[in-house]
């Protein structure tokens, strides 16, 4: 069974390497303007850092190495799941879904893992350059234990926004709308970009306490970061895990769901 | 005129469909603002000063209410992309048989746009701002509330002919939607939406601020906040006046230059 899956993941990855050829000029628009975009972030970082020494405890160098982190997070979601997601609710609304379900294979996997968004990947030399110069620039000593951590937590991160957004995608089986799985990534990257602690103040800590342990958003990206920059709790290690694990059995419970009201389109 | 005003109610008509998507849509743009407020509130009290960037934390909130006011009417979701994609697709030819102007229609189209935006949009703003009463500056004198509405309307006109020129490119290159996502990214932060170009470095400053894209946004959103005295103001309101009239005219030539290229296509 593995072998099979494993052949069927090389072909999707294959394809979608051809596709991204066939298009090179997008790749290479998608890198200037992923560029610019670290400029710009880069700037804005000075900025708050010409006026304050810290951003609610993290320094620049840490600020900067949650940077990276979460350009890390964000481009291997990005480039391995979002296209995917966002496709779903097209293919319920066409019927289009048919035809990956008569496939002799996991329905989930085959709508996870059909396209590679290659040019997204373009920014984890990006992000993993940000995050060399942060920790050099802290100098606290990077042990390899700590780096084996920080990958494992990525994947967790990873694995956390998947299992939110492909649920979230699947739902469009009961609700036809336009505000679709990119809203909710755009929100949802836009609140884990900052340090964690900042949500504290607001609601009295209820929506902090909501997004780092009822759906780990905020940690999708702190969390790795604090392990390798700053101090971490050992069980928020095992929780985001944990969650994660819980979310990504959620998902597939979810899909099983939907695909006993999913109805085509045309019958 | 009688034909874009039919233009005009076919495009009122259009936007009431999905009544309940675009208050829900409505509302999630205000949470970014939630995460900046929140990331700035952090930053005064790390730096423990009363303003940053001559804007005390009070009036840096309303900084980016404000803004929310001034991109409501300056941007142009997908005009430029729009217009390109009729020039690619030949589209074009349907509105060159008929005797409209194709900017006028797309100005009637957008005129459409916007007001049914900012009725539908009324309520959902009047809550958020009513939650934040505490941080926004009292009612402006009646002339500062004039000279806003006449910067905002010019805002308007300057995002359309700004966004209206880039469609033009399609003309001469095949695709401009990559070009638009660079443009975009720059536009975020070149138009003070990212933060106040007060921040910026002096000489960084000076340049980014004889820009068009800070008379689209942040000088519109500084005679909001009443940070500008009545000198200022119409000043700011001059300067916006030349460059619509500039990039409107530039348009205008890109659009004839580009139609004599359009023809030669066609054969």
């Amino acid at each position: 069974m593995r072998a099979r899956y494993g052949r069927i993941l090389a072909r999707f990855w294959k394809n979608s390497l051809l596709r991204e050829m066939t298009f090179r000029g997008h790749f290479l628009v998608n890198v200037v303007s992923e560029l610019l975009w670290v400029v710009m972030l880069l700037v804005f970082i000075k900025v708050i850092f010409s006026t304050t020494p810290d951003v609610a405890g993290w320094t620049e160098d840490q600020y900067l190495f949650l940077v990276g982190t979460h350009m890390l997070v964000t481009s291997l979601f990005e480039a391995f799941f979002f296209g995917n997601c966002w496709r779903i609710s097209h293919l319920v609304r066409t019927g289009d879904l048919d035809f990956v379900l008569i496939r002799p294979a996991s329905a989930q996997f085959l709508l996870s893992f059909d396209r590679v968004d290659y040019s997204s990947l373009a920014n984890v030399p990006v992000g993993a350059a940000i995050c060399i110069v942060a920790a050099v620039g802290q100098g606290t000593p990077v042990t390899a234990d700590k780096v084996l951590l920080f990958l494992l937590l990525v994947g967790g991160g990873v694995l956390v926004l998947y299992s939110l957004l492909f649920t979230f995608a699947v739902t469009s089986v009961w609700l036809i709308r336009q505000t679709g799985v990119d809203h909710l990534w755009f929100y949802a990257v836009s609140l884990a970009r900052y340090p964690a602690e900042i949500y504290r103040r607001f609601a009295g800590g209820a929506l902090w306490f909501a997004l780092v342990f009822v759906v780990p958003v905020l940690m999708v990206s702190n969390l790795p970061a604090s392990v390798v920059v700053r101090t971490f709790q050992p069980y928020m290690v095992v929780h985001v895990l944990v969650v994660g694990l819980v979310m990504l059995l959620l998902s597939m419970a979810v899909f099983r769901l939907a695909l006993r009201w999913y109805r085509s389109a045309s019958s | 005129m009688s034909k874009y005003w039919v233009v005009f109610r076919v495009a009122l008509a259009e936007r009431l469909v999905y009544r309940a998507d675009f208050f829900i849509a409505t509302f999630l743009r205000f949470i970014p603002i939630i995460t900046t407020i929140l990331l700035w509130r952090a930053i005064y009290d790390g730096a423990d000063r009363t303003e940053v960037g001559g804007l005390a934390y009070r009036q840096m909130v309303s900084y980016y209410l404000f803004v929310m006011i001034s991109r409501a009417f300056g941007s142009m979701p997908r005009l430029a992309t729009d217009i390109s994609a009729d020039i690619r697709d030949g589209g074009l030819r349907k509105y060159l048989l008929q005797p409209i102007d194709y900017l006028a229609y797309h100005l009637a189209l957008r005129v459409a746009h916007k007001l049914i935006y900012f009725v539908m949009a009324a309520a959902p703003y009047a809550v958020v701002f009513w939650l934040c009463r505490r941080f926004l500056p009292g009612w402006p004198a009646g002339e500062t509330l004039g000279l806003s509405v006449i910067a905002l309307v010019l805002a308007f006109l300057l995002g359309f002919a700004i966004n209206g020129l880039i469609g033009m490119l399609g003309f001469w290159f095949l695709e401009v939607g990559s070009f638009l996502h660079v443009f975009m990214t720059a536009q975020y932060f070149l138009s003070g939406h990212m933060f106040p170009l007060s921040l910026l470095p002096e000489q960084v400053g000076q340049v980014v601020t004889y820009l068009p894209f800070a008379y689209e946004t942040y000088y519109p959103t500084l005679i909001l906040l009443q940070r500008l005295d009545p000198g200022e103001m119409v000043r700011v309101i001059l300067v916006q006046l030349v460059w619509v009239v500039v990039l409107a005219a530039a348009t205008r030539i890109a659009w004839s230059r580009g139609l004599r290229r359009y023809a030669a296509f066609g054969g």
